[in-house]
């Protein structure tokens, strides 16, 4: 019991989430972003996502762990489009992990919100719970056909039906990062060691990805930016991505 | 009054005597199986002895198993390595004249995989081989055995406990494991 009482007074102390290991944090310049859709075309191919096909896709069963929303504003001659890449925002005090029954979703010591898809039952309860709509759910079992299977990632499980899944920031390259600075002695992974595919793959460099608790990594900076806002932050789920407005023009 | 024990259950004599049979039965059959047709100790296409290789001929586990301390995977040695030695050596035993139709075919050896885990585990050899882990804590004394025999479990449990004991550094989060 005492043990029990422990864990939650240092779980529920303020500050508790700057002790983590690495703050793994995500920075998406909407300046820059042109919303050319090769991050969610670089997601689909690192993360073994299926394509769904039309059918399912007006069935709303799509599968893209990152998305470009379309905000349209204003009439016709004066008509703007704005980007905004969306993909899980691995909130530091996320609404999904707290509902599931079988502890599949939980935040780990490196800031990253986790999915262990051996362990989800698919109640399908955390992607109700989310605000971003960003987890997806396995209505089927996707299969590749012949010679598209050998494209898969043998670093990320194919996911069965049943099974919810999302964004993890690249999990596998994480780790192989950790690996890569065991080998050379080094504790920590540098700044610049980890680039999950989307970001990899940004041809206007928009997006960053690095550790928060690193003061001179390069989203630590983009994080002091004025213009860097959360979206939806009213509801103080504390995402680890971090958006930097778009640059308007005010007449 | 008494009843006797034996007086009740005569007259069920057949039926408990088929039920004995059955369970019995299992037994057996379950001894078969677990001693011939497990998975833990399948029968090789060629009959591959590490006692000859490693403890009467002294041949180091990372000759043949090169990328153990580099990889992810162990892996298994080519057909081309074999040859390297049994083109000279011990040319007319049986066994290495299937191995010698393998490479005259140009084709590989299909070992029986005997250690696996399901592919949504990431297992690295190369993190456990630099901790300092022989082989032999998690494989057994493969050098002893004529034929290749799983003596770990290799389930979770497993896994976490000797992680616990060592304290490894995040060796409990569950994405240390899971991919
Ligand atoms: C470094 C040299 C070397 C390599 C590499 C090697 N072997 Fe051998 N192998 C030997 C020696 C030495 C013997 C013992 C020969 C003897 O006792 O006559 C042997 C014996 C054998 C035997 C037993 C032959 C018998 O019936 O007595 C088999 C089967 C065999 N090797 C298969 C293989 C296979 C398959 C490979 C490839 C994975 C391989 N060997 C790689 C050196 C080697
Ligand atoms: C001459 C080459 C050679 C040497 C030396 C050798 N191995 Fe092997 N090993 C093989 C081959 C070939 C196989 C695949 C055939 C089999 O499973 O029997 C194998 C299989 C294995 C397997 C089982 C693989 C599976 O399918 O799960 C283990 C474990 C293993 N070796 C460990 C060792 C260890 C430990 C040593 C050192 C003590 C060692 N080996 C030395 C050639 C070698
Ligand atoms: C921490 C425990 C552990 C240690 C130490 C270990 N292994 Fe393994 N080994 C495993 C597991 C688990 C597998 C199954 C891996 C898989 O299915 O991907 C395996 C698989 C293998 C295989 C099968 C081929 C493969 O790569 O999947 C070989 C060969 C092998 N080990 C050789 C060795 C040798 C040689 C050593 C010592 C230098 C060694 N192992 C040390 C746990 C261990
Ligand atoms: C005999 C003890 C032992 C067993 C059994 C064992 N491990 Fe480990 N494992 C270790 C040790 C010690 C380390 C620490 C290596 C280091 O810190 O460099 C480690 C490290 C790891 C790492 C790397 C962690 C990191 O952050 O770099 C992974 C992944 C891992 N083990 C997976 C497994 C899996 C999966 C199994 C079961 C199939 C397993 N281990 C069984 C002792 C063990
Ligand atoms: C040290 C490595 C390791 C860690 C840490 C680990 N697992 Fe596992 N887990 C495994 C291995 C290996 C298996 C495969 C066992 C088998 O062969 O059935 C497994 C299997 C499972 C299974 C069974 C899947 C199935 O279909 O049989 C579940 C569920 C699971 N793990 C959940 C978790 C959760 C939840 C956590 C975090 C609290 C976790 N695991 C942490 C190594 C690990």
């Amino acid at each position: 019991m005492a043990k029990i009482t422990d864990k939650i007074k240092e779980y529920t102390r303020p500050g508790y989430y700057e002790k983590f290991d690495y703050h793994w944090t995500m920075s998406i310049d909407l300046d820059r972003c042109t919303g050319c859709g090769a991050c969610v075309v670089a997601c689909q191919a690192e993360n073994n996502l299926p394509i769904v096909g039309e059918k399912r896709f007006k069935e709303r069963r799509e599968m893209k762990w990152l998305r470009i929303e379309r905000y349209w504003e204003g009439e016709y001659p004066n008509l703007k489009l704005k980007f905004l890449p969306m993909l899980c925002q691995q909130c530091d005090q996320a609404p999904c992990e707290t509902p599931c029954p079988v502890a599949a979703t939980y935040h780990n010591q490196d800031g990253l919100n986790t999915q262990i898809y051996n362990r989800c039952i698919g109640t399908r309860t955390c992607a109700v719970y989310c605000p971003y709509e960003v987890r997806y759910f396995n209505w089927f079992t996707y299969t590749w056909d012949e010679p598209l299977e050998q494209q898969l990632n043998p670093d990320v499980t194919v996911r069965e039906k049943g099974v919810m899944e999302k964004c993890t920031f690249c999990v596998q390259r994480i780790r192989m990062a950790k690996d890569k600075a065991k080998d050379d002695n080094r504790r920590r992974v540098k700044d610049g060691e980890v680039t999950p595919a989307c970001v990899q793959s940004c041809a206007s460099e928009a997006m960053q990805f690095g550790d928060l608790n690193d003061p001179n990594s390069k989203v630590s900076k983009m994080t002091k930016n004025k213009r860097a806002y959360h979206v939806l932050e009213e509801l103080n789920t504390k995402p680890s991505v971090v958006y930097l407005q778009k640059v308007e023009k005010h007449d | 009054m008494s009843i006797s024990v034996g007086d009740a259950i005569s007259s069920f004599k057949i039926p408990i005597l088929m039920g004995v049979m059955v369970i019995f039965g299992f037994g057996i059959g379950y001894l078969i199986n677990y001693t011939f047709f497990s998975d833990r100790s399948p029968v090789q296409p060629i009959n591959f002895s590490h006692k000859i290789h490693v403890t009467d001929n002294n041949i180091q586990c990372m000759h043949c198993h090169a990328y153990v301390d580099k990889t992810p995977s162990a892996g298994v040695p080519s057909v081309k390595k074999c040859m390297g030695c049994h083109k000279a050596i011990a040319t007319d035993k049986p066994e290495i004249i299937k191995l010698t139709e393998y490479w005259d075919k140009q084709e590989p050896i299909p070992w029986i995989k005997v250690h696996d885990v399901p592919d949504f585990v990431y297992f690295t050899h190369k993190r456990h081989i630099k901790a300092g882990i022989e082989c032999q804590t998690c494989h057994g004394p493969i050098e002893t055995m004529a034929r290749v025999t799983r003596v770990s479990s290799l389930k979770m449990p497993w896994c976490v406990d000797c992680h616990t004991e060592k304290q490894v550094e995040n060796g409990r989060d569950c994405v240390t494991c899971h991919k």
